[in-house]
């Protein structure tokens, strides 16, 4: 035992997937200590807001102390962000088909460019040739251009509730400053929210514990019952193996995903919650399992300390688990390990489909890529409330498959170095 | 060498017609060009079965489609309905309809130029005739319109009279739903009606069943059509009769409708360029220009980009007994976050309700004037008030007892389901922040989403009690509205009754609000239609049958303007409504279509 433990231990590719789930299964139940709340919690009020930090702009503007930093780029910068080239382009455009002609416009000269704009530009004119929503984005780039290049103080006014009073309460210069340390509330959102406003890291870390959980019970079900039934018939014989097979046989033939769907639908989603889905996947993906099992305690069966054990009037369950089981225990692990993976990889499918478990009760790898996939966050260029979904699936697939082969390579003669 | 150039014209002209099975008259070409063609998505889904207008299941919706804004492409109706001022104008019609000294009477002229695509002049005989055909054969049309109008008779060739029900005071029995059936009621000639009728020979299944390929239309795209599993095409007909209304024939030779597998797919055409006009919700539509820069556009370019002209509500549902608790329907009401539910659902396509208050109504300014909104005013909420249900519910007894979290009502724990269609993303997104407030109430709310076929069988049976929240929309816009909002969200009309489609689906009772629903239509004066509508809004604000959960347009309306411009936009000087160029008024938007590079 020992022995075996040692060199497992020394198995390079069990020892990576090892650790890579350690790691997972470490964050996952840490980072909830430091984040607290429901993962469910609707937060954001809108769609798919970016990864990064979100600072108080209520708190900013009391922030206290501020400094301030005489930093030469900082007025060019600001231009740059709220014009950029290609907006100076459009407003050429704009005003060359508004009938200025083109020598007299020059990107360039920034003064030049505004103050031709200012005096030429009406929002109501529609310039033939250019479309609605050309004239559009004109406009909201001649909304950003106010105070552009004056550096204006901002001015913070605050209402009294009793007198309707504005009084200051705060003045800006541009090169004011405060330590984003020091503001009272900050958010890290380091995978920015879903579709529903839900911080997505948090919600990715809580759906890997649930798909972990359901591939956990979904493989500890499938091994267990593939276990079972293939000792028993690969043991028994006759006609309780003929009816176990032709089980297996009629399950083998028809595609176990279909089989999966079928069961899921007619559950009704008001059932599925992520235990019963669990169940449902362990108890379509024991087939593969039981036809092994059987296969190798077929080959147990006439051993001669099998026969022994039968001659000295065991039962059948000693001898199963005494006399077989020990000799097939390191493919039973494997399995488990595999089916663990394939239970997750069928949740997500599952939940893609729309047959997962129900939204509002967990979070899940599947049903983080469903909502992604129905608010079209792969067209909207938020790749943060997909992407690391199927990061993080592949990573546990691959680890834990990593984990097989490197027992692979420890239990298999054919494979032991 | 000539043999074989005649051999190769025929096999390419039987190629022709092979690709083309169903066009009627116009050979369309396999390959249409794209500077003639507006291309759609959202308006069709699946291969079109039948052209027939009587059937019941053509889908065919971009043929057949549209609600009082009747789609005008291929059939026309005697008048467009105009969503944005709420009237009618005459398309096969010659001016406004003419009621008679006694109300129970209205005359239209037919437009004397109005033809079909086989060239016979539209009468009022064909008028006539489709009306019979509807009533005899018992369509959805018959059936409901026969209740408000009891007799349609060609005066002469260009005059037809549609003769209002009257009911036992010898009073229309609802003079709303004769202009309703006005701007609804496609026109096909009464030759093709009578052949089909003789081939019928009195079976109302062969009637409605037969396809209709070789039906007759007078629409400026009636001039051939081609359909596939893939496609449907329509072909301008360029001897059509509008050009002495609308002074030109419509801007695109081709209508055509690429059949996308789901939302994702006509999404990436619009945003190629491969789709003109899309009328699917495209949630976080501004960042197609905001971000991507794309040349597309939608009706209005702000929040709320669209006109809200229907009401997707929460229906509660009479028969579970908890329902029948005010304070539990009000509580999860105010519970509510609609915040959330419209940036994060519609994101951001619905007017707030701080915008424009809940009431029975649509957006738009006609019927937002009919009600006082200063005396229902204390009757709204503001939602996410989650202490204020919590108190509700505590107040009315019903209370966690057995501390396991959620409350229970008769000693057992509420559960309760809240359900829409599957698929449906946007209602599916406001369901689940529905369930999402019930477990801040102490009420156990979870989804569930059925598919849609499914989902409406279930929620038409009176006695139904599998749905206990349910998605419905409510309200909307044409000539009974906003009457028919009222009815739709309450009448007894309904109580019990069998496939109902049409409203207070929930089994909701009050005597008071019948009254009310029956008075409207009959009501001409001002001040007393607005008191009756205020009190009906009082009504429904205080039980909270249902409740709004947005506002949304009955037709998206986003376009691209890679190829065509000049689309219809909030303000300009057509006045045109966002109708995807093809409903109602809107359809004038197609003669105003220009080529962005001509």
């Amino acid at each position: 035992m020992k022995n075996i433990l040692r060199q497992i231990l020394h198995a390079r590719n069990f020892m990576i997937g090892f650790v890579t789930i350690v790691i997972i299964l470490f964050a996952v139940s840490i980072y909830p200590l430091f984040n607290q709340g429901s993962p469910l919690d609707m937060i954001g009020l809108g769609t798919f807001f970016k990864p990064g930090t979100y600072i108080s702009m209520y708190d900013a503007v009391e922030t206290a102390p501020t400094y301030t930093l005489r930093l030469d780029d900082a007025a060019a910068k600001r231009v740059e962000a709220k014009l950029p080239q290609a907006d100076r382009e459009s407003m050429k455009k704009w005003l060359v088909a508004y009938g200025i002609p083109d020598e007299a416009i020059n990107t360039d000269d920034l003064n030049d460019l505004l103050n031709l704009w200012n005096n030429t530009y009406d929002p109501d004119a529609r310039p033939s040739g250019l479309t609605s929503a050309f004239r559009k984005s004109v406009a909201r780039i001649d909304a950003a251009l106010t105070g552009l290049l004056e550096s204006l103080d901002v001015r913070v006014y605050t209402q009294e509730p009793s007198t309707g009073e504005m009084r200051e309460t705060a003045q800006i210069k541009d090169n004011q400053y405060i330590n984003v340390s020091e503001v009272i509330n900050t958010r890290k959102l380091w995978l920015g929210t879903d579709n529903f406003g839900r911080d997505a890291f948090k919600e990715l870390l809580a759906a890997t514990g649930v798909s972990l959980k359901i591939g956990l019970i979904a493989g500890v079900i499938a091994t267990a019952l593939g276990l079972l039934l293939g000792l028993v018939s690969g043991f028994v014989g006759g006609i309780v193996d003929d009816i176990i097979m032709f089980f297996a046989n009629l399950f083998t033939v028809i595609p176990g995903f279909v089989l999966l769907i079928l069961i899921s639908y007619s559950i009704g989603q008001e059932q599925r919650g992520a235990t019963v889905v669990a169940a449902v996947i362990g108890c379509t993906s024991w087939v593969w399992t039981t036809r092994s099992v059987r296969a190798q305690t077929l080959s147990l069966r006439n051993r001669d300390h099998v026969n022994l054990s039968r001659l000295s009037g065991h039962s059948l369950p000693r001898i199963l688990i005494t006399d077989i089981l020990p000799y097939i225990a390191s493919y039973v692990v494997m399995a488990l390990i595999l089916q663990i993976c394939s239970g997750i990889l069928a949740e997500a499918q599952l939940s893609m489909l729309g047959l997962g478990p129900k939204t509002t009760e967990t979070p899940t790898l599947g049903l983080m890529m469903f909502w992604g996939m129905t608010y079209a966050a792969h067209q909207n260029g938020a790749w943060w409330a997909y992407f690391p979904v199927i990061l993080m699936i592949a990573l546990v697939s691959f680890s834990l498959n990593l984990m097989n082969t490197g027992l692979d390579q420890v239990f298999n003669p054919q494979l032991r170095s | 060498m000539k043999k074989v150039s005649v051999l190769l014209a025929l096999m390419l002209a039987l190629t022709a017609v092979a690709a083309a099975p169903a066009a009627a008259t116009a050979v369309i070409p396999t390959e249409l060009p794209r500077n003639e063609t507006l291309y759609f998505a959202g308006q069709q889904w699946g291969t079109v079965l039948s052209w027939n207008i009587f059937g019941s299941n053509q889908n065919n919706s971009l043929v057949i489609g549209g609600a009082a804004a009747s789609r005008e492409i291929y059939f026309e109706t005697l008048y467009m309905w105009n969503d944005l001022d709420g009237q009618l104008y005459p398309l096969l019609a010659d001016g406004q309809p003419e009621w008679n000294a006694e109300g129970t009477a209205v005359t239209i002229k037919i437009n004397p130029a109005a033809h079909f695509n086989n060239g016979e002049p539209v009468t009022a005989n064909d008028v006539a005739a489709v009306w019979n055909a509807h009533v005899k054969y018992q369509t959805g049309t018959g059936i409901n319109g026969s209740t408000y109008i009891s007799e349609v008779t060609a005066i002469d060739d260009a005059t037809v009279e549609f003769k209002a029900a009257l009911n036992d005071k010898g009073k229309p029995v609802n003079p709303l739903e004769v202009p309703n059936q006005l701007c609804q009621l496609r026109i096909t000639s009464a030759a093709w009606i009578e052949a089909l009728d003789a081939k019928a020979n009195g079976d109302a299944d062969t009637f409605k069943n037969d396809p209709a390929y070789d039906i007759v239309a007078s629409g400026p795209y009636a001039g051939g059509y081609y359909t596939d599993e893939t496609k449907i095409v329509l072909a301008r007909d360029d001897s059509y009769w509008g050009v002495a209304l609308w002074g030109k024939l419509p801007a695109p030779k081709y209508l055509a409708h690429i059949l996308y597998a789901d939302n994702a797919a006509g999404r990436a055409a619009l945003e190629a360029g491969e789709v003109d006009v899309s009328q699917q919700f495209n949630s976080d539509v501004e960042k197609m220009w905001l971000e991507k820069g794309l040349p597309i556009s939608t009706y209005i370019d702000e929040p709320p980009y669209q006109l809200g002209l229907v009401q997707p509500s929460a229906i509660y549902n009479y028969n579970i007994p908890v329902l029948n608790e005010l304070a539990v329907r009000k509580a999860i009401a105010i519970a509510v976050d609609y915040d959330q539910i419209n940036a994060n659902a519609m994101t951001h396509q619905s007017a707030t309700f701080d915008q424009i208050p809940r009431s029975l109504f649509n957006t738009t300014e006609g019927q937002q004037a009919v009600y006082d909104h200063d005396a229902v005013k204390d009757l709204q909420w503001a939602g996410k008030d989650i202490e204020g249900a919590k108190k509700l519910l505590d107040e009315a007894g019903i209370v966690d007892s057995d501390g396991d979290g959620w409350r229970e009502y008769n000693g057992e724990k509420i559960s309760l389901n809240a359900v829409c269609p599957n698929g449906w993303s946007d209602w599916q997104a406001s369901m689940e922040v529905v369930a999402a407030t019930g477990k801040e109430i102490g009420i156990e709310i979870t989804t569930f989403y059925p598919e849609a076929g499914e989902f409406y069988a279930v929620f038409q049976n009176p006695d139904q009690t599998q749905y206990a929240i349910y998605m419905q929309s409510i309200g909307g816009s044409g000539p009974t509205y906003p009457w028919n909002s009222v009815r739709a969200a309450m009448s007894g009309e309904f109580i019990g009754q069998q496939n109902n489609g049409s409203g207070n689906w929930g089994q909701y009772v009050n005597p008071r609000i019948d009254e009310i629903i029956t008075a409207i239509p009959q009501t001409t004066d001002e001040a007393e239609l607005k008191a009756l509508y205020t009190e009906a809004v009082q009504i429904y604000l205080t039980d909270i049958p249902s409740f709004q959960l947005m506002y949304r347009p009955s037709l998206f309306h986003t376009v691209n303007e890679s190829v065509w411009t000049n689309y219809p936009e909030e303000g300009d000087e057509h006045g045109y409504p966002p109708n995807d160029c093809t409903d109602g008024y809107g359809i004038g938007a197609l003669y105003d279509l220009e080529l962005v590079n001509p």
